[in-house]
């Protein structure tokens, strides 16, 4: 039977691992553009300067041996190994490394943001590279982040060469083939800097596979080893399987809950506050992410420095609610309110769902709508914002491992709306976390504590809420070892450091 | 006597439901199925569970007697969300049908008995419509107006109407010709009295024929849409919806997806089989062979 | 004849025109910011402007159609904002798996369907009659996506017989020349790929099929049952031919005209309607792609999408009228 047959094909001489993703892994080929789902392939095709380890929250050396950081923080000397070659053949040095970087920032794409504060970079000999600040700031950071800080051969910058399929880096692996955006294989890159010693993957296959129940059914027949996030009531089902492992992990996610400032009745603190007091959290853990997550205490998420006790942390209160509302002026609720969130997202349908089924209760009626995430996002930058949605609901996560960015984007003055999707402005807020982020380089306690200032500033105002911080949930094959969880590289394997028993 | 010389007279009635047992199975189910929907809220056993309610402690319970049908993620009861799931199909439908109806009637009957450019320009209009798949239609139309149960409405109606104008048209063209239409105009009667008096009481009977096999298609179109999540939205109790909400659980609690496809599955089936024994039995063409066999 | 010809000629290219005039409009018209969509899900508000002008959306509505019709001659289809590949080769990419699955599908059910029909008018009245309409009826009337979860939970998890979904297994490769994987195996020669790529088609293809099986088999059994009540039908059974003669050398060929303007109709309703079976079985077609760009208004992509579904309409269309013309007077005397 051809069934029987094609599993015996599969065991060739060759190792190969599939991690099976619910996207398109491809979105853009450029490493300078790349800000999504690319990050699963492409941080096994390029490297950085410097690896950010989790659990001890050290930066570790990856293309850089080590670095020196000036006394005013304003000056990052990089020394480079120099046994590294690019996929393209040339070596990798100072040079490149500088119009690597600058190539990114100046690009404007992507992840770029991160070397904002860079005023120049210069090459001080073949292998040893300087950055100058603006003002000082955890370069360290920018250099270890998961998207926008990838060492590539900067002789090659060409789309049209990108988008056929080709890869200027330095890592493990190189692109070898693709199939539109659902699939790509990499395989391994023989004159690799760290070697091939031990048990290594000969190519990975990275594959899309939009369907949860067929993943899941994928992984515990073993076509694929690794898969991102499986939705929280299927794990359960999984665990019991032996040849699946779960593995559990913080992660940088949590979601939102934007209040319209500018639209009445929510442009009363003291309805939002009463709103904060009505989300079932309790239920919303254990019903829509299977227990797989913790209640936020502010936008910070857990897990990720700024994040304190000493932040405020709302409660499940109905008799609270009411105490508000009726000082509010809304003594038998009687209003309406409309919250959109993305359509096809479980998690958050049963949340909006479990917070509309408690608002009833105080006679508040809660329309939720599921919408595409372009149509959503468009209907939350109308230029009438009574003619907007009153609660927005999305994730936040970020690539970049530092707090402002959450602070900064959702809660700072816009011009022109984006991420900031309560609409509010707070001149004091916007101050204290700008000072912090300059502050951050040099003295990295103080900055924390004005963060924790800003975020007991946003517990008062409540423009928005954080409802809770996910932990990531994956489900791998059994026999693969070598996988480290990492939430500031999400969802990436690192392949090259993992093999099957 | 009158009744039994009639051709619908009870006795004849009964005969020809013992001969078309589809028939009769049709009716039977599209009856069955119009009841529960009016009935919903009296047989519903837990009513509440179609409309805002969660009970997070019962959730994912299999069948029992407690719950016929299970209960979903969010702890509600399948059964009463199925039934109620009924109002909602049938009511969408209809909605959809009647708007087709009124819009494509009309026209058809217009461009079929005048004739000319205006019949070249209907015409032509509904073949550009056609032209487009209808689920790509269903689906530009909803994305561009947002998901919502009036949209729905539009969104199908505005494919099916172009179907009944061909229809319409076509009985027109035939029946313009007749005696009985010539004598009305002879008569001196206006042109919109005899279109509307004359002429479309005779292109309504094959239109009615087709409207049954039209709900069904347009209950599982709707059915579709809310399963790609651009139809009914949550937590209205749509099928289509319902199965597209269980399908994370698919594999161990099975009767969240079982019951409201199941559900799907019948009513269309019934619409068919009726509408599809009515055909059988109002075709003069079916009806001379039949009698052979 | 040849005015006839002409006649329809004129008639398709005037539907392309205005098919692609609509879709234009619709998608300019939606409330959605494509330059968002292109730039991706972490931008600032200063790449999206940037975005805008790139994509040239800065311009009045009449100078993008005729930029847009004029690159389409040319032959390019412009770029799509989801994939950020040429539509061309995304359209290259996504419709053989689609067209082959169709029409792997349409191979069995075009004869079991009309045979089925042909048997319904046959025994018409009878309980086998009865029997067969409701295996039609049912089949128009399942719902695709609820077959295709039980399909795969029957035949992959409990019985184990059918693989669970894509088209072929994640380690079998194929050199790509046409991108139907049959044709491109059997010229590489590559049998076990081969079979492998005719297993992953079963479940798709049997689920894709129930809709047409059951149409096709309503369609044939009341043309033919119109058909056998004809005179002709009479005097053959009177000169004595044998009854499957009847049926299906006299009464079938009359039938010949109706079974494939329906092929012709379900093949570019299943064009789109697949994308149902796509989602659930992983098969990267046109289906999923169609469906993916219209929920994020891909307009490049969706005007491809509308095109192609659009030409092929009308090119079967079109054919199909011909040919009827050609075999019935009656028709280009009209």
């Amino acid at each position: 039977m051809v069934m029987m047959v094609a599993p015996a094909l599969a065991v060739s001489a060759e190792e190969v691992a599939v991690y099976g993703y619910n996207s398109d892994p491809i979105v853009f080929w450029d490493p300078r553009d790349a800000a999504s789902d690319e990050t699963i392939w492409m941080n096994n095709v390029y490297e950085r300067l410097l690896h950010l380890n989790f659990e001890t929250g050290d930066l570790e050396p990856e293309l850089a041996m080590r670095y020196e950081v000036s006394d005013d923080g304003l000056v990052w000397t990089f020394y480079l190994r120099q046994d590294v070659q690019f996929h393209t053949g040339n070596a990798m040095d100072a040079a490149a490394v500088r119009d690597s970087i600058l190539g990114t920032k100046n690009r404007g794409k992507g992840l770029a943001y991160i070397w904002d504060a860079v005023k120049s970079v210069d090459v001080i000999d073949g292998h040893t590279v300087t950055f100058r600040l603006e003002y000082p700031a955890p370069l360290g950071l920018s250099a270890a982040s998961a998207l926008g800080a990838f060492i590539y051969d900067p002789k090659y910058v060409d789309e049209a060469w990108y988008s056929a399929g080709n890869d200027s880096g330095t890592g493990p692996y190189a692109v070898k083939s693709h199939d539109g955006t659902e699939r790509i294989e990499l395989a391994k890159f023989t004159k690799y800097w760290r070697g091939w010693d031990g048990q290594h993957f000969d190519k990975v296959v990275f594959l899309k596979v939009a369907d949860a129940t067929t993943r899941r059914l994928m992984v515990e027949s073993g076509q694929i080893d690794f898969t991102n996030q499986l939705p929280p009531q299927m794990i359960a089902d999984l665990g019991r399987s032996s040849s699946v492992e779960i593995v559990k992990g913080p992660s940088f996610q949590n979601l939102i809950a934007f209040f319209n400032t500018k639209k009445p009745p929510l442009d009363d603190p003291l309805v939002r506050r009463a709103l904060a007091y009505t989300i079932p959290y309790a239920d919303v853990i254990t019903s829509a992410l299977g227990g797989f997550g913790q209640q936020s205490r502010g936008p910070v998420p857990y897990g990720m420095w700024g994040h304190s006790d000493r932040i405020k942390q709302y409660t499940f209160s109905m008799e609270t609610a009411r105490a508000l509302l009726t000082a509010a002026g809304y003594p038998d609720g009687g209003f309406k309110l409309v919250l959109t969130y993305t359509a096809g997202d479980d998690i958050e349908e049963l949340t909006a769902q479990l917070w509309k089924s408690a608002l009833a209760q105080l006679n508040v009626e809660l329309e939720i709508r599921g919408m595409p995430w372009e149509s959503h996002w468009d209907y939350a930058k109308g230029t009438d914002p009574l003619k907007r949605q009153d609660i927005f609901m999305f994730y936040w996560w970020s690539s970049y491992p530092n707090p402002y960015g959450y602070l900064h984007y959702m809660f700072e003055t816009e011009q022109e709306i984006t991420w900031n999707l309560g609409y509010y402005s707070n001149p004091v807020y916007d101050s204290l976390i700008n000072t912090a982020n300059r502050l951050t380089g040099r003295n990295q306690d103080e900055a924390i504590d004005m963060f924790i200032e800003a975020q007991n500033i946003l517990m008062e105002d409540v423009p928005g809420l954080a409802v809770f911080d996910m932990q990531y949930v994956r489900a791998k094959n059994a026999d693969l070892t070598g996988y480290v969880d990492n939430p500031i590289y999400t969802n990436v394997v690192f392949w090259y450091d993992c093999h099957r028993k | 006597m009158t009744s039994k010389s009639s051709p619908y007279g009870t006795i004849q009635l009964l005969r020809i439901l013992r001969r078309q047992p589809l028939l009769f199975a049709g009716f039977v189910g599209v009856a069955t199925v119009s009841l529960l929907a009016i009935l919903a809220p009296l047989v519903a056993p837990y009513p509440e569970d179609a409309g805002s309610a969660t009970h997070v402690d019962s959730r994912l319970l299999p069948p029992s007697a407690d719950h016929l049908f299970g209960t979903d993620q969010l702890g509600r009861d399948i059964l009463s969300r199925v039934l109620f799931g009924a109002r909602i199909s049938l009511s969408v439908s209809v909605a959809a049908i009647a708007l087709a109806l009124a819009i494509g009637v009309p026209l058809g009957v217009i461009a079929g008995y005048t004739g000319g450019v205006t019949d070249e320009s209907i015409m032509r209009g509904t073949e550009l419509i056609m032209s487009f798949p209808e689920l790509l239609r269903a689906m530009a139309v909803m994305a561009l107006l947002g998901p919502s149960l009036l949209n729905a409405v539009l969104a199908l109606a505005v494919g099916w109407w172009t179907w009944h104008a061909r229809l319409v048209r076509s009985q027109a063209l035939s029946i313009r010709e007749t005696a009985y239409v010539e004598a009305a105009r002879a008569m001196g009667a206006s042109w919109f009295r005899v279109v509307f008096r004359h002429v479309l009481p005779q292109c309504l009977v094959p239109a009615t024929v087709q409207v049954s096999m039209d709900l069904g298609g347009i209950i599982l179109t709707f059915a579709t849409l809310s399963f790609l999540g651009i139809g009914a939205q949550p937590p209205t109790p749509e099928w289509g919806l319902m199965v597209s909400s269980g399908r994370t659980y698919f594999l161990t609690q099975w009767w969240i997806t079982l019951f409201p496809g199941l559900a799907i599955f019948l009513t269309v089936l019934s619409f068919n089989l009726l509408g599809d024994g009515l055909r059988e039995i109002m075709d003069p063409r079916m009806r001379g062979h039949q009698r052979r066999g | 004849m040849l005015s006839y010809v002409v006649r329809r000629c004129l008639f398709a290219l005037f539907v392309l025109v205005g098919v692609s005039i609509l879709t234009f409009l619709l998608t300019r018209v939606a409330p959605s910011d494509p330059a968002a969509r292109w730039v991706g899900p972490r931008a600032t508000a200063e790449q999206i402007t940037q975005a805008r002008a790139e994509l040239g959306l800065d311009k009045p509505l009449p100078v993008q159609y005729m930029l847009y019709v004029s690159s389409l001659l040319q032959g390019n289809w412009g770029i799509s904002i989801r994939t950020h590949r040429p539509v061309a080769l995304d359209l290259q990419q996504y419709l053989p798996p689609t067209v082959e699955l169709i029409v792997f599908s349409m191979f069995f059910a075009v004869p079991l369907g009309v045979f089925l029909g042909v048997v319904s008018a046959a025994r018409s009245g009878t309980p086998v009659d009865h029997g067969a309409r409701l295996l039609a009826l049912a089949g128009v009337g399942l719902p695709g996506f609820w077959l295709a979860m039980i399909l795969q939970i029957v035949f992959f998890k409990w019985i184990g017989l059918f693989p669970l979904s894509g088209r072929v297994a994640i380690t079998t490769s194929v050199e790509r020349l046409t991108g139907f994987l049959l044709i491109d195996s059997a010229i590489a020669r590559n049998l076990p790929a081969l079979g492998d790529a005719l297993w992953h088609l079963v479940l798709p293809a049997a689920t894709l099929a129930a809709y047409p099986v059951g149409n096709l088999a309503r369609m044939t059994r009341n043309t033919m049952l119109e058909v056998l009540g004809e005179d002709f039908i009479r005097v053959a059974r009177a000169i004595g031919a044998p009854e499957a003669r009847v049926y299906f050398k006299h009464a079938l060929r009359n039938v010949l005209g109706t079974l494939l303007t329906s092929t012709t109709l379900i093949f570019v309703y299943s064009l789109v309607g697949s994308f149902v079976v796509e989602s659930v079985f992983n098969w990267p077609g046109f289906g999923s792609y169609a469906a993916l760009s219209i929920m994020v208004i891909d307009y490049p992509a969706i005007m491809g999408i509308t095109t192609v579904v659009a030409v092929s309409y009308v090119v079967l269309n079109l054919i199909n009228d011909l040919a009827m013309a050609v075999v019935d007077p009656r028709i280009r005397l009209s």
